[in-house]
Order: C-alpha cells, then structure tokens, then sequence
C-alpha cells in the first residue's frame, strides 16, 4: 500500500518517492551548509569584520545549497549532460565577466588564511604606507597615516610585497649620532646608555648598543641600535632622539655641524699677502 | 563631628590616623612615618589618602565627586558622575604602565640548580602597580592604575614569536623577604624538576591571564613552575593566597571585561635560564 504511494506519480514522470528523496537531500544540504557556515564564524569571527565574514557565510551557504541541489536532480530524471552543457556555458561566460571579482574573492580568502597583515597593522603595499582598516570579501581598506581611506582589491594585496611593521612583537631601529672630535666619546657613549636604561620601553633583552662607528668628516659618529616593542617603537624613537640631544649638550658633548679645516702653507700665504698689498 | 570621622575609619588602624587632618565630611587615611596604615581595601568618597610622594583623594563637588591622584613623576585627574560611592583600591598586575603593551612578566634572579625530580620552593619580589576601581552595579570599573616603581620591558623569545615581558631583575630568598607592600610584593614559586636532569633556572615567566594577587600583611602571589628540561617549563599562579586571612585583588584583566581567554598555565619555550 505505502509502496502504492510512494510509487505514484505526482506530475509527469516524477513519484512521491522522487520527491521525497529529493526533499531529504536539500533538507540535509541545509543541515551541511548551516554546520559548516557554524565552524566558518567560530573559525574567523576574529579574522574578518562580522558583516563580511556574514557575507561569506552566505555565499559558501548558497554555494553548498546549489551543489546539494544538483546532485538531488537525478531522481527527477533531469539530463545532468544537457544541465552539464548549459551550465558549463554560462559559467564560463560569468566566469569571463568576472574574473577580476573572483580573483580578488580567491585573494581575499587566501589573505584571511595566511593571514599575512590584520586589521590594526601597520603596513607598506606599494607605495601605500597606513594601518589596515578592515579586510573585506573583495578589498581592503588602508588608511594612510594622513588619514586618507584606499581601497586596494585584494588580488593586488596579495600579488604584492607587503610588509608589515607591527607583525613581530620587538622592532629595532637606530640612531647616527655625531660628536665632536675634542668631545670624549667614552662619556658620551655612557650617557647614551644610561638614557637607554632608564627608558621603560628601550628593551633589556635584546640589550640595546652604542658603539663608535666611523669617524667621519666633521664628527665621531656614534651608532645607537635600540629594540623597542612593535607596539610602541615610534614613540620611543621620536622621545630618545631628542632626549639623547639634550643630555649630551648638558654635559658638554658637542654635536658639530659640518666643517671643514682649511690649512695654508706659510710662503703661500705670504705671497697672497705681497699680492694683495700690490693691488 | 570627630565622632563621625573615627567610624569612617577602619577601627584596627585608628593609631595611625592623624586625626588633626581630618576634613569634616571626608574619610581620610593620613601615613605618618613608621606607620603601616595600608590604602588596600574598600573605601567610601569622599575619601583622602597621603602618604610621603603619594597622594590620593576624591573631593566632592556640587553635584558630582572629583579624583586626583599624585605620585612622583605622574598626576591624574578625573571627574566621577556622582557625589558618593565606593572604591577599592589593591594592588593590581605589574603589566599595564606606562602603556599596555603586554600581559607578562619575567623575573631575572640569581641562577638555581634543580636535582632531577625535586622541588624547590624560593621567594622573591614584584613590583606592585595599585589599580583604583569603581564599585558598579555589576562589578569594578577601573578608575586609574600607578606605581611607585620604575617599569623595564624586555623580549622573551624572538622578535616573530616571542613574548614582550615586564622585565623583573629580582633577588631569591628561601624565606619571605620584607616588602613596602605599596611599592612590592612577595612571590612564592615552587619551582619542581620534571625532568632527568640537572637544571639550572634563572628565569620564571607569567601571563597576566594566570595571574592571581592577594593582599593583608603583604601583597603576594603563589606560583608554580614545572621544569621540563633547560628549554621548557610550564609556568602557573595559583588561585591561593600565601598567608591565611588575605584578600584577593580585583584583576585588571576581570575589570576591564575583556574576552581574553584565561589559560590556566603559560608554556616557556624560550629556555628557562639566560640565553
């Protein structure tokens, strides 16, 4: 009896049974797509702004919902190679239309994988320098240290060198630091030290050096290699610099300004003079 | 009007309290050299305490209350949207200052030789930073944090992977040092060998997330440290204080809310001596 049923063709060719297995397919497809779109937020709720990773969501949702769909036409006994033909060729028409878009969507999902910058940084694409705004779908924003937005499409982040500043946790940077010739770099090199120890964020480990570098045309040069927490590093940069200024002047180190010792052999000299009383 | 003054002030510290001080409708807590009256614990505003270089107080004004806080070298000054309330004020992590930049600390001390399989239990001292909290509705809002130490950071690790720590040169001790519990606290780590060797510890790294502060006598924490071999230990803080009777601080890491995952220990992978 209930073979009857299920039996029964419902419109066309199509059974009771065709149409419940088919419904069970979309009904399980959506029970996949939902616990996939599940482990997708919880995977990178931290990676991506919400309302893009809830696009994304979406779109491999629908992309699963589709396939499920495809593969539960069969038991309408739909011609999946007529369905193959049509298909194919509109998806390689759409394909051609939007081949930048899914390029930068493909992009744009590798960069949240490798994860090589995140919202916060700071980084260099190009010649774009700014702190990484938001990472979307297809783009993402910058916004450069003048506080202008740029959008980049993710495809040209991803072909890009991009570095990143802020990614390893210390960063190092140093100074040229020129002192005077009768100036006693000893000293000067103890003061620096000693500005550098007192210095919350000037990292003890890896221990920041002052040493005698070159002697130069005008000056000592004193070379000051300081690690500082990625974080913060610019600030310091900007403080010690200045802080360095002021205490070797205070005890009397001379920061030159470039000169030039211009010696003349005596009997030269006199003949200028000869020369220049004559006239 | 002085009768009122003494019942705002914890009974168990009125010697310490210079009563010629007093302000008519203030609580005030007023150090006096010598004297131990501690600033740790939960108290009314308007509220008032000085200390040598420190000063503290929140002053009411007509409609709402106004904090200001010296220490030397810092001063802060904050509007507070009503004219009574409570605060507590203990100590809180050492990581927060002068700016936050990370969650751990690194104590540096003189290099201990652990037997395989023992345990050592040492001592030694952190700087203290003093967190002043808001009571609220549904728990503490941080108001202000300051020290009276001096703050080092330094690089656990490598710059790609490793951890920015508070830097902490301390010495060890196998009894428990004497501290001026605004300014220090007392560490008790049980440093146990897991290993099959000898190994040598001179370094001890926590994470703020694991980090539990007591106060009473003393502010203190309880660690444990378990040395897999000269590479690797696995470091914790427990939830205990070191003496009976002693309060457990509000964390800064609880107060701002945050939805930092607390572990329950901190792996060194960085070595546990100095590289």
């Amino acid at each position: 009896m209930t073979a009857d049923v299920l039996a029964s063709e419902v419109f066309g060719t199509v059974t009771l049974l065709d149409l419940l297995i088919f419904a069970i397919s979309v009904v399980i497809t959506i029970v996949i797509a939902r616990v996939v779109a599940y482990y997708l937020k919880k995977s990178f709720c931290d990676r991506i702004q919400p309302a893009e990773l809830s696009n994304l969501v979406k779109v491999i949702q629908l992309i699963i919902l589709l396939i499920g769909v495809y593969l539960a036409l069969p038991t309408f006994d739909i011609n999946l190679a007529d369905m193959l033909v049509i298909g194919g060729t509109i998806g390689i028409v759409i394909a051609f239309a939007s081949q930048k878009i899914v390029s930068n969507f493909g992009s744009g999902l590798f960069l949240v994988l490798e994860r090589p910058i995140k919202p916060g940084d700071s980084i260099q694409i190009e010649d774009i320098t700014g702190t990484v705004d938001e990472i979307r779908i297809l783009s993402t924003i910058v916004k450069t240290h003048e506080g202008i937005y740029v959008r980049i499409p993710n495809e040209k982040v991803f072909t890009s060198d991009i570095t990143n500043y802020v990614v390893n946790v210390a960063r190092r940077f140093e100074y040229i630091i020129g002192i005077g010739y009768h100036s006693d770099a000893d000293a000067a090199i103890r003061i620096i030290r000693k500005l550098l120890d007192d210095h919350p964020f000037v990292l003890k480990h890896p221990s920041p050096s002052v040493f005698v570098d070159t002697l130069a045309d005008s000056s000592v040069n004193l070379r000051v290699f300081i690690w500082a927490p990625s974080k913060v590093w610019w600030s310091v940069r900007t403080e010690m610099l200045w802080k360095i200024k002021l205490a070797l002047e205070k005890e009397g180190i001379e920061i030159p300004y470039p000169q030039r010792v211009v010696s003349f052999p005596r009997d030269i000299r006199n003949r200028g003079r000869e020369t220049y009383e004559k006239i | 009007m002085g009768f009122l003054h003494l019942e705002k002030v914890h009974s168990s510290n009125l010697r310490s309290v210079n009563l010629s001080e007093f302000h008519p409708d203030r609580t005030s807590i007023l150090i006096s050299g010598g004297h131990h009256l501690s600033v740790f614990g939960i108290h009314k505003y308007p509220f008032e305490f000085r200390r040598g270089d420190v000063f503290l107080s929140i002053e009411p004004g007509d409609r709402y209350s106004y904090y200001h806080r010296v220490v030397p070298g810092d001063d802060c000054r904050k509007m507070i949207g009503n004219r009574e309330g409570r605060i507590v004020i203990n100590p809180v992590e050492p990581v927060s200052l002068p700016h936050n930049v990370t969650g751990m600390i690194e104590f540096h001390f003189t290099p201990i030789v652990l037997e395989p399989g023992s345990t050592v239990k040492i001592y030694t001292v952190f700087p203290v930073d003093v967190g002043v909290f808001l009571e609220a509705a549904d728990g503490y809002d941080l108001l202000d944090v300051f020290t009276l130490t001096k703050q080092k950071y330094s690089l656990y690790g490598t710059p790609e992977k490793g951890f920015i720590t508070r830097h902490i040169e301390a010495e060890v001790s196998d009894t428990i040092p004497g501290t001026d519990r605004i300014k220090e606290g007392v560490m008790e780590i049980a440093m146990h060998n897991c290993g099959q060797g000898w190994v040598e510890v001179s370094r001890a790294v926590f994470e703020q997330s694991t980090m539990h502060l007591f106060y009473g006598s003393r502010v203190s924490m309880k660690a444990e440290m378990d040395v897999y071999s000269r590479m690797m230990a696995e470091t914790r803080v427990l939830e205990r204080p070191l003496e009976e009777g002693m309060k457990q601080s509000i964390r800064l890491i609880s107060s701002r809310r945050s939805l930092i995952h607390e572990k329950p220990s901190f792996l060194m992978e960085y070595g546990v001596g100095d590289s």
